[in-house]
């Protein structure tokens, strides 16, 4: 199983400087995602909760939360053995935690759906889903994008892991951000987890520097 | 007899208030350690403080709560939602920062060290939070 240093070597890279060592980021726009939540803990979301990235672009999660840390990880097995909810021949991410201000960026390379969850947060329903797409393209029954003017039937339909907004021939919004999918809810389900009281204490390097 | 439980009992409110007064400034002693060198979470939380906790009590705690300045100022419990059923209680929780000004319990959805939404009790040994708001 890859490592999390492995993953983020292959998926994403955290903000250490300029964007300047990537330069597909730079040929694309950058979809901004923000992580929050309530002062109390009480609440955590992503905000948007889902958004429209154009191939070529990139994603940058962003901890605005001052009293939590926050991870933006794939759904996928390489990550605790969770499903797979990206697109078949795409790489996994995992940011690993980010603490208030860091931030980590992914660059989708395969078009689809991508959805992805909050490490310490799940349960609570902090979830979030990414749309790799052209403007007019729809996409099929389990995420795969179909280009505009064609059929919306994937290969891949039938796998049963479609939620709201990745329903067949569900034309993409030209807007870039999608808010309030109510159904990635439904995307949460608790892990088989040991009982609590022998929940270890998780031990994991913060990779990114503060961006102040 | 009754010279020997007063005897035991002034022990006993000796013993605690030495305990409490050993745990009134940052670092406190004995297996406590800092929450942030234990899990990712910044040092100071706003609206608690900067948190300590002996890894051995997690999830529930205690977590003793120290303000800008190393003044305790509250003892926290962080109880799972899941444990608050029919088949599992909490009893004979301590309060080692010593007496208590009022209590505060909320929900909290959850943070590296526990993961699983719980409730947040708060026993304040001040009565103004402000030193920890920010």
């Amino acid at each position: 199983m890859l490592s999390r240093r492995g993953l983020l070597g292959i998926g994403g890279v955290t903000i250490a400087g300029p964007l300047l060592r990537w330069p597909a980021a730079l040929a694309g726009e950058t979809v901004e995602i923000e992580m929050r939540g309530r002062p109390d803990g009480s609440l955590v979301w992503f905000d948007p909760v889902g958004a429209l990235v154009r191939p070529g672009g990139s994603v940058r999660w962003t901890n605005r939360d001052p009293g939590n840390a926050h991870t933006s990880t794939a759904y996928h097995p390489a990550n605790e053995d969770h499903p797979p909810r990206i697109p078949e021949g795409a790489r996994p991410w995992d940011s690993g935690y980010l603490l208030p201000d860091q931030s980590f960026v992914m660059i989708p390379e395969v078009p689809g759906v991508y959805d992805y969850y909050c490490v310490p947060h799940e349960y609570a329903g902090m979830v979030g889903r990414l749309v790799v797409a052209e403007e007019g393209a729809s996409t099929g029954a389990a995420g795969g994008i179909v280009p505009a003017g064609r059929s919306a039937e994937h290969p891949a339909a039938g796998r049963g892991d479609s939620a709201a907004g990745a329903r067949a021939g569900t034309p993409i919004k030209p807007a870039d951000r999608l808010r309030g999918l109510p159904a990635l809810r439904a995307l949460t389900r608790p892990r088989a987890r040991p009982p609590s009281s022998s929940i270890p204490l998780r031990l994991y390097r913060v990779r990114g520097t503060p961006r102040r | 007899m009754k010279l020997v439980f007063a005897s035991l009992a002034f022990a006993a409110a000796l013993g605690l208030a030495s305990s409490a007064a050993a745990q009134e400034m940052a670092p406190p002693g004995g297996s406590y350690q800092k929450v942030s060198a234990l899990v990712t979470l910044p040092d100071f939380l706003p609206g608690l403080g900067q948190l300590y906790v002996d890894p051995a009590t997690l999830p529930a705690g205690p977590f003793l709560a120290y303000d800008h300045d190393g003044r305790l100022v509250s003892t926290i419990y962080m109880i799972p939602i899941e444990d608050l059923n029919p088949d599992k209680s909490f009893d004979d929780l301590a309060s080692p920062g010593g007496a208590v000004d009022h209590v505060d319990v909320y929900f909290n959805a959850g943070h590296p060290g526990v993961e699983k939404p719980h409730a947040h009790v708060v026993l304040w040994h001040v009565s103004d939070e402000s030193a920890v708001a920010q």
